[in-house]
């Protein structure tokens, strides 16, 4: 396996410490504010919970100016005393170094990645360097299914503010589940536990230089390891609070990479899929309880400014990407909106008959990918304009059952998934058989 | 007086007979030429429509927009843009070895005119496409581009994109056919110095409090960590 993003120095440290059983990742890019508390979080997860097995942090950084990296290296774990350790801190080493390649988090993993496989790790942790609500249980709970229950791929399941988390709630968790049959409810989590034999999977792999590098890589790993049948489960962590993310970065940008991510996973996997219906349940592990969250305000105007810019200037675009029925429901919707943007609701249906066609598009190319998945974007702000509305009064358990509701929508939609996706043109017989599946569901 | 109208009429009869042959055999050699070309046009427009499924270039020429820019539906077909290209070029030929029958200084001069502008012709036909491609993709990307950071009237301004990509390649066309070569070179200084200039005035004098507040309103927006982070959380 060629290791070149490794750097000798990088290399030279890792020859010095040989081996480490555990190694916990966290990509990084000017975050001094909080990777302090992440390293700490970290390394007193690791003393506590695993005082007997050799253990290394790793900082994958992507080239801060803020003093990130100093920060990793001289933050000091100190009160041992009120985290009951009967026995003295075994030491656990701890390195800095920038990754190369393709700026974004997926390059830093690779780094991180590789550096396990060299060490022969059995279980690598990976977790966002911007946490606040990061305690050394995370570690506790990323690492024991893979060591003591045999589990490869181990991903987060937080409480989450309703609104936040909306591309995992309106794309990636109902489209992943709806197409493997797993329930894995934060596929894009961030903070991750894996198996070494699952690590040396993924470095294998060669699509690394892809979006993969950047904001696609968390679900590129849960995919295979749902699609690849690694043995897959959750840990419940708790509250997921952390700081905005990358100001510079965009939605659109961000948008097209996950979800492109997906489209293409899903050419690649179209087997793992095409004849799976329904979902399971998927192991969680932790002990659940409520947590107070940080309050989100979103601005519904600018989302429906932005949907009916779309109509008014994207239609020659959507006519290529959407099936004629799903466009001309998008075209009433917005007429609806201009009447009255009170009552605005874009149904379950017809967002997952949205990603369904963009998802066609995008294998069948009826126009450039580089121009499909950003003219998503007025689209998904809809839905999540309408989410908000529908939602904003409601507690978390009842948004749950909402997204619940979308999940099954996708769910039944894959008869109308596979019509589409070999190009049959007959599609609105897949659609009611679909729209069925789901009554039964829901009646179940 | 009857004698010299006879020598009248039969100078023009001789002249007429003379001219007829002289000039009816090629015309009809002509004739038969153009109509080989035609059923041979139209028979191998036939073949190729049927032969070619073209899907790669289907696809290419609708993925990128140019069939789009020249079919709104978005439906020109490979098969008949190819089929209808070799039609007219066989039909050409065919009118050219027509014209060529006739063997004179005129006839002669046009068909080696035509003859060696063909392939300038083909080149300038090249730099078109390639154009109206460049055009349409790079009028798509500012378009969503556009619409997604909320400008006004991004159809305007991806059209404006296209507009000046398809004659920036319309003034390169005509320069390789060395055809009106100043007159689009000028066009195109005088169009751009222009927009250039006038875009210059109009922020100058009248759009400086407009960008101002937009450049304010983007400021402003980056600034409210509540609403970024919705736009920003996964």
């Amino acid at each position: 396996m060629p290791n070149h993003l490794l750097s000798e120095e990088a290399q030279g440290a890792l020859d010095r410490i040989e081996r480490a059983d555990i190694v916990v990742g966290i990509p990084s890019y000017n975050n001094v504010r909080t990777i302090g508390h992440v390293v700490r979080a970290a390394q007193a997860g690791l003393a506590k919970y695993f005082p007997q097995f050799s253990s290394l942090i790793v900082n994958s950084d992507g080239g801060s100016k803020d003093g990130t990296r100093e920060a990793v290296m001289s933050v000091q774990v100190e009160d041992t005393h009120l985290m009951l350790l009967s026995t003295p801190m075994p030491p656990v080493h701890r390195l800095s170094f920038p990754y190369h390649g393709i700026p974004g988090k997926g390059s830093a993993f690779r780094m991180i990645f590789q550096m396990a496989e060299l060490l022969r790790a059995k279980a690598c942790v990976v977790v966002d360097s911007d946490l606040r609500s990061i305690t050394p249980e995370w570690i506790d709970l990323l690492v024991r299914p893979v060591l003591y229950a045999g589990y490869d791929f181990v991903a987060p399941y937080y409480h989450r503010h309703k609104y936040d988390g909306t591309i995992t709630n309106s794309i990636v968790y109902p489209l992943t589940r709806a197409l493997y049959g797993l329930r894995v409810r934060q596929p894009i989590g961030g903070d991750f536990g894996i198996s070494g034999r699952l690590v040396s999977r993924y470095l294998k792999r060669n699509d690394w230089e892809t979006d993969v590098a950047r904001y696609g890589i968390d679900i590129w790993m849960t995919t295979i390891a749902i699609a690849e049948g690694f043995r897959v489960c959750q840990s419940f962590l708790g509250a997921k609070l952390h700081d905005a993310k990358d100001p510079g970065a965009d939605l659109s940008a961000m948008l097209h990479q996950v979800v492109g991510s997906v489209f293409s996973l899903m050419q690649e996997y179209e087997s793992a899929w095409e004849n799976r219906s329904g979902s399971d349940p998927v192991d969680l592990f932790g002990f659940r309880f409520d947590v107070g969250l940080d309050p989100i305000e979103v601005n519904l105007d600018r989302m429906f400014n932005a949907f009916l810019r779309g109509c008014r200037d994207l239609g020659e675009l959507w006519t290529m990407a959407l099936h004629p029925d799903t466009h001309e429901d998008i075209s009433r919707l917005a007429r609806s909106l201009e009447r009255d943007r009170g009552t605005f609701h874009l149904s379950d249906e017809l967002w997952a008959r949205v990603i369904v066609d963009f998802a066609c598009a995008y294998k069948q190319r009826p126009l450039e990918r580089s121009h499909l998945l950003p003219s998503l974007t007025p689209l998904y702000l809809a839905r999540v304009a309408s989410f908000v509305l529908e939602t904003q009064n409601l507690f978390s358990a009842q948004v749950e059952e909402r997204i619940e509701n979308l999940c099954l929508a996708f769910e039944g939609l894959k008869p109308y998934l596979r019509a589409r996706w070999k190009g049959e043109t007959a599609p609105p017989q897949a659609r009611r058989e679909g729209a069925a599946l789901k009554k039964e569901k829901l009646e179940v | 007086m009857i004698r010299t109208l006879q020598d009248v009429i039969e100078r023009a009869f001789a002249q007429l007979s003379q001219t007829t042959t002289a000039y009816l055999p090629p015309l009809l050699a002509g004739l038969i030429i153009l109509f080989g070309a035609y059923v041979t046009a139209v028979l191998v427009r036939l073949l190729l429509t049927r032969l070619i499924k073209g899907a790669g270039i289907d696809r290419f020429l609708q993925q990128s927009g140019v069939s789009y820019m020249f079919d709104r539906s978005g439906r020109v077909r490979t098969s008949r843009l190819i089929a209808g290209s070799t039609y007219w070029v066989i039909l050409g030929i065919g009118f050219l070895t027509a014209v060529s029958a006739f063997n004179t200084e005129l006839t002669n001069r046009m068909v080696e005119g035509i003859v060696l502008l063909f392939p300038k012709l083909v080149t300038a036909g090249l730099i078109l496409l390639a154009g109206a491609w460049l055009a349409q993709y790079l009028g798509r990307s500012t378009l969503v581009w556009a619409v997604n950071e909320g400008l006004p009237s991004p159809r305007k301004i991806a059209m404006a994109i296209r507009t000046v990509i398809m004659f920036v390649a319309v003034v390169v066309a005509a320069d390789h056919l060395n055809f009106a070569r100043s007159v689009f070179l000028a066009a195109f200084v005088i169009l751009v110095g222009g927009a250039v200039l006038a875009a210059s005035i109009a922020l100058g004098l009248g759009a400086k409090g407009a960008v101002q507040r937009h450049f304010q309103d983007r400021a402003e927006h980056t600034e409210e960590t509540p609403e970024r982070s919705l736009w920003n959380h996964l």
